[in-house]
């Protein structure tokens, strides 16, 4: 690196750029400090004026009514199970999609990619009203009879918190993006011996193909984690399936109004901190992907 | 597609090649082998983008031209663009004020995410620990909407952080979210805040394609950091702010989780109420489906031509200054 370039990288006034970047990330995280102090104020201080940054008071009791009153176990345990499902489907087919655009040859490829990136398209809320109607109307499930009426439908099970999720067009597109760059030569190889195509996509393909099956992984498991919109929707119907994020918005209206805003915070930090650790854990692999969604 | 060109993808019968007879088969055998493996990998995906995005995508239109409430199918009627007309009508509150929220609620906050993150990006180019001061930006982004929503409304509260500050250096409260003055450009601050980090990576990603020649140059002919930034830095990273700006400003037209965390139905009097949560509370407050449904029509209308126009004024623009 030349020394001028040393200058453009480093600046001029380097304390001048440190200073603002320094004041900006404060303004980030001040609104994450306050959550956590909040959530160790006690009932009575919350809400007093003036108002103080550090607890008074401390106390841990928020945590405790957050797992009671929110019922935080049963929340936790459906978006786990709704994360676990979503991210292994997207995995699978992203995997099995993926392979098959980048390294199979057949009629239609080049129309059924292009059916894959238009998929990307799609806003989301178009969805969401023909969606709802399909789940609650679903035949011969949830009490429904075969005119998809009479019933819950498929409301009436977790599965329908994921079945918009399970299959992901950017998830294909980022499969048959990596495996396209992984040499042919690896496969034929595995054809001379005798491999089937399972094989040579299950043990071969795969093992390959790691490094993007994690970052993929990551944006599904984080993303599925904070869903909120669709999972409100179907929570309304059958309030058994709330997961962390929906619950603790939903349950709010029940808690006792003078400690509501403490509680509310100590359940916001529990529900966070899963993701909060797997992001920072795997920082790299995440950005990388998330770069790669924005560029399409 | 240059890789998509070969025998395989031409119609069938066209131009096979006269082979021996043995080959050809054996040949032909591996061919339809790898086809089929193609269509079974191929089969969950394609069947679920048919039943869960084709069929409800033309079950959207439909409801759109029709009016019809509760679950039963049969009281189904088809009312062609009637939907459209009242939502669209000056007494309709779904134009004034709804609409014109969403945009000023789109771009308002992508505006300000936008400048706010070439500012950063280009700031923490030029100090060290690049990696931190990236990821502490980008930390609203892996967190639950529920979070960021109801940690900024205790924010903006009488008795929040916000208020208390302004009354520490002697200011009067300000009841941000309470006042229809203040609501939207409350909420708005807030996506804003939301979304800096990832624009801020992508940009950055766009500073480092920018040749370090060019500043070299620059420098010698004794140009200083602003002049670089106005005639290298901001022409050179026009295509990725293009793709920064359509990404957020799409994303911003179709967003309304943030706002029904922070004021539920988008009040007080439909100040901060947008597109999409309108069409969501039609749909899912009152079991007005072909209302919804022209709503979300006409807001997809929207994010189309919003995004047709940017990609104009940015293609224009572009040549007029180089």
């Amino acid at each position: 690196m030349s020394k001028k370039v040393a200058l453009r990288r480093k600046g001029k006034y380097p304390w001048l750029s440190l200073t603002f970047v320094a004041l900006g990330s404060v303004l980030m995280v001040v609104p994450f400090f306050d959550m956590i102090m909040g959530s160790f104020k006690s009932p009575g201080e919350y809400g007093k004026l003036p108002y103080h940054f550090l607890p008074q008071t401390p106390t841990l009791s928020n945590y405790a009514a957050a797992f009671t009153q929110l019922d935080l176990g049963r929340l936790f345990a459906n978006s786990i199970f709704v994360t676990v499902v979503v991210t292994t489907s997207v995995l699978l087919t992203s995997a099995m999609a993926g392979y098959a655009l980048a390294k199979l040859r057949f009629p239609g490829r080049s129309v059924i990619f292009r059916i894959v990136l238009a998929t990307m398209m799609f806003p989301p809320f178009l969805l969401l009203i023909p969606d709802f109607l399909m789940m609650v109307n679903w035949p011969l499930a949830g009490g429904n009879d075969i005119f998809g009426t009479g019933g819950q439908g498929l409301t009436s099970t977790l599965l329908a918190l994921c079945i918009p999720f399970l299959v992901s067009g950017f998830g294909i597109f980022l499969m048959r993006q990596f495996m396209a760059a992984i040499p042919d030569e690896l496969l034929d190889a595995a054809r001379l011996d005798g491999a089937s195509e399972f094989r040579i996509w299950f043990s071969v393909m795969l093992p390959q193909a790691k490094p993007a099956a994690i970052t993929l992984g990551l944006l599904t498991f984080i993303a599925q984690w904070n869903e909120y919109i669709w999972t409100l929707l179907i929570s309304s119907v059958n309030p058994e399936l709330m997961t962390l994020p929906v619950g603790i918005q939903l349950l709010q209206s029940f808690l006792d109004p003078a400690s509501t805003a403490p509680i509310v915070m100590a359940g916001l930090v529990i529900s966070i901190i899963p993701v909060l650790v797997i992001f920072l854990s795997f920082q790299k692999f995440y950005i990388r992907g998330f770069v790669l969604s924005g560029m399409k | 597609m240059t890789t998509m060109s070969g025998p395989w993808i031409e119609p069938e019968g066209a131009t096979t090649p006269v082979l021996p007879t043995r080959v050809a088969k054996t040949k032909n055998r591996g061919r339809r082998k790898e086809a089929w493996t193609a269509y079974v990998l191929l089969a969950p995906s394609l069947l679920f983008f048919l039943v869960f995005l084709l069929l409800p995508s033309i079950f959207a239109v439909v409801l759109s031209l029709s009016s019809w409430g509760g679950f039963d199918l049969s009281t189904i009627e088809f009312v062609g663009l009637g939907n459209f007309a009242r939502i669209l009508s000056p007494d309709s509150t779904f134009v004034v004020p709804i609409l014109i929220n969403t945009l000023v609620f789109a771009f308002g906050s992508v505006t300000i995410a936008v400048i706010a993150s070439v500012a950063i990006a280009q700031f923490i180019e030029r100090i060290s620990l690049q990696g931190f001061w990236r990821t502490l930006y980008f930390l609203p982004l892996v967190t639950t909407v529920v979070a960021v929503g109801n940690v900024w409304k205790y924010l903006y509260r009488p008795s929040g952080f916000i208020n208390g500050a302004l009354n520490f250096l002697g200011f009067k409260s300000i009841p941000f979210l309470t006042d229809p003055g203040t609501a939207l450009p409350a909420v708005i601050v807030v996506a804003a805040w939301g979304s800096i980090g990832s624009a801020i990576l992508i940009l950055t990603a766009g500073l480092k394609s920018i040749p370090d020649p060019y500043y070299e140059a620059a420098e010698i002919d004794g140009a200083n950091s602003w002049q670089q930034f106005w005639k290298i830095t901001l022409p050179l990273l026009r295509p990725t702010l293009l793709f920064v700006l359509i990404t957020q400003v799409i994303g911003g037209l179709q967003s309304f989780a943030l706002i029904n965390v922070m004021t539920g139905n988008g009040g007080p009097a439909n100040a901060t109420n947008v597109g999409a949560l309108e069409m969501y509370q039609q749909a899912f407050a009152f079991g007005q489906w072909g209302t919804a449904s022209a709503m979300a029509m006409v807001l997809f209308v929207i994010i189309f031509v919003i995004t047709l126009i940017e990609l104009w004024f940015f293609r224009t623009k572009g040549e007029d200054t180089e």
